[in-house]
């Protein structure tokens, strides 16, 4: 690696990740919220060791190598690395491949393309009686929520409420649709797909986002196969923006 | 001479005609040639690129991208942990704390691994550095194994992801435990030295410089793992987009064989151990046996970890040690398995 290979490097990695995570909320993207903290903490860090690891290279490129205050690795980076970790700082470049991804051209948030591959696997939760609903007009539920009330709700808590869902158009076979939203416990790579059908209402585009509101309607017994996935009888279907958290959290 | 002058005048203004003439021949190719590439390029380009960016595509972008992000936090620190280790810590605190004996300091660094939370990215430089402090390996390699496994954060993610099941977090702990310390013993009985390559010798910090050792390390240790890193990250998202998981549900039928499908899920998917459980439990379709073995597998091999290891010890150790591991992270998660749930 050249003298200030190091410092450019860990610069760019500290700047991509500060862009994701603290001058935009892109990293929700592909992580999960919780982790954003620690990314910003993380990126403030690398753009400091940065900082430092190029003053260090700029005075020992003054002052000769004889840097005892300075860097005390100079020697073994420019030259003696024909031994075994020689593979190691060539190997870091491979890093500014996903830096400059997502400084100049962040990849987009998962869609409807994963969601049909990763079908969700319901889950596993048991019938009981869930508490009741707020008080409201119209409640807002996230999918997930609505998926376990309609299917496992001894209580049947969702009768007579109209509520609101969120999230983007997947189609199933003719003329079946869905809202369809993708679930994510750490990051993007362990994303599982989660839907509700939509009925009484036209397909609009698909991948585009919607909120529909109406009222669920019951099918099959509790718990059992036939009572999935969950349908809604829509009232009002609302094209929206694409939020800036794609994913619900579990 | 005023003759002489014309003509020097004349030839003067002949090369300057000469010169203006080529010049513009130039610049009016230049021009062409360069309109021609921008054209071509503006509108080939863009096409190609469509092209190129399909669904699939973006969603190994999006999932490679993700990968990385994910373990950048971990792994910095983990650079962290180590170069404090290596820089602040003063080696006779490990031979003090450890069992001079390899039987009994195996279990104790093992045990040792529910203090560093964080997921399988931060274990590798620290065991790294606990190695060049004079720890013997078989106490580190049990270490590095156990760490990500038995931490709290992963643990308690366990018990959300099961909710009711208690059993599998106390599952989960025993077998990845159990593994660490199997492993660790079949190192110090079976393992060479020459295997492993171990680290690169820290910078010595003595008084004033310590803390430019320390940043040093961390520097190294990052951008060294960093590497291997997304290296792993890019084979993890290439098998998570061309293998979509509702094809396993083809293989629950048997027991046997969806043990060993989701243990050799465990090793392409690469997800964080602290996310794995939520992963575990959606693979519902399996029995309890399968998806401990799933947990247990999945902080001790995957693409990801042998990438790093294999850039940390060298490619012979990673090879030999993944696959160890792997049979006996199976084997042990059928046995407690088979025992507790």
């Amino acid at each position: 690696m050249t003298r200030y290979g190091p410092a450019a490097l860990l610069l760019l990695v500290g700047a991509a990740v500060l862009r994701i995570s603290l001058f935009s909320d892109l990293s929700l993207r592909y992580v999960q919220a919780g982790l954003r903290p620690y990314l910003i903490v993380s990126g403030v860090l690398l753009a400091l060791l940065g900082v430092v690891r190029a003053v260090s290279a700029a005075r020992s490129a003054r002052g000769g190598t004889t840097a005892a205050d300075g860097d005390p690795r100079p020697a073994e980076d420019d030259g003696g690395h024909a031994h075994s970790h020689a593979s190691g700082p060539r190997v870091a470049w491979l890093l500014s491949l996903p830096a400059v991804a997502l400084l100049c051209f962040p990849p987009p948030a998962l869609g409807s393309y994963s969601a049909a591959r990763e079908e969700a696997a319901r889950a596993a939760e048991y019938v009981g009686a869930f508490p009741a609903l707020p008080a409201g007009d119209q409640v807002e539920l996230s999918l997930t929520e609505f998926g376990s009330r309609a299917v496992y709700d001894s209580a049947y808590s969702l009768r007579g409420r109209t509520v609101r869902l969120t999230g983007f158009v997947t189609r199933g076979d003719g003329d079946t649709w869905y809202v369809t939203r993708l679930r994510v416990a750490c990051c993007a790579a362990d994303a599982t797909a989660v839907k509700v059908e939509i009925r009484r209402a036209a397909a609009p585009q698909g991948d585009a986002w919607v909120t529909v509101a109406g009222t669920w309607h019951p099918e099959g017994e509790l718990g059992s196969e036939a009572a999935w996935p969950p349908v809604l009888d829509a009232t009002t279907v609302r094209r929206i923006a694409a939020p800036s958290n794609p994913y619900e959290s579990r | 001479m005023s003759d002489q002058k014309h003509a020097e005048r004349r030839g003067g203004l002949a090369d300057a005609v000469r010169l203006g003439t080529r010049a513009g021949v130039y610049v009016l190719l230049g021009g062409f040639s360069l309109l021609a590439i921008t054209t071509v390029v503006g509108v080939l380009g863009p096409m190609l690129a469509l092209d190129l960016y399909t669904p699939p595509v973006a969603a190994w972008w999006t999932v490679f991208t993700a990968v990385v992000v994910q373990g950048v936090p971990f792994l910095l620190l983990g650079a962290c942990v180590s170069a404090a280790v290596g820089v602040l810590v003063p080696e006779r605190v490990f031979t003090r704390l450890l069992p001079r004996r390899q039987v009994l300091a195996v279990p104790v660094a093992g045990a040792a691994g529910a203090v560093l939370p964080g997921c399988e990215c931060a274990s590798v430089p620290v065991a790294g550095s606990l190695m060049r402090r004079g720890v013997a390996p078989a106490a580190a390699l049990a270490f590095l194994l156990s760490a990500p496994a038995i931490n709290p954060v992963v643990l308690v993610a366990t018990s959300l992801a099961f909710p009711g099941r208690p059993m599998m977090v106390v599952a989960r702990l025993v077998a990845s435990l159990g593994t660490a310390v199997v492993m660790g013993w079949l190192w110090a009985r079976f393992g060479r030295e020459e295997w492993l390559r171990l680290p690169a010798k820290a910078p010595a910090g003595t008084g004033a410089s310590r803390v430019s050792a320390f940043t040093a390390s961390v520097q190294h240790d990052f951008l060294h793992a960093g590497g291997f890193l997304v290296l792993g990250s890019g084979a993890a998202a290439t098998f998570n987009v061309t293998v979509p998981r509702s094809v396993l549900d083809a293989f629950t039928a048997s027991a046997w064989v969806s043990v060993l499908l989701l243990a050799l899920l465990a090793v392409v998917l690469c997800v964080c151990s602290e996310a794995d459980a939520f992963v575990a439990a959606s693979l519902s379709g399996f029995g309890p046996v399968a998806q401990l073995a799933f947990m247990v597998v999945g902080p001790m091999v995957d693409l990801k970890l042998f990438a790093l290891q294999a850039g940390t010890f060298g490619r012979e150790f990673a090879v030999r040690f993944s696959s160890a591991t792997w049979v006996a992270a199976v084997a042990v998660s059928v046995l407690v398995g088979w025992w507790v749930l």
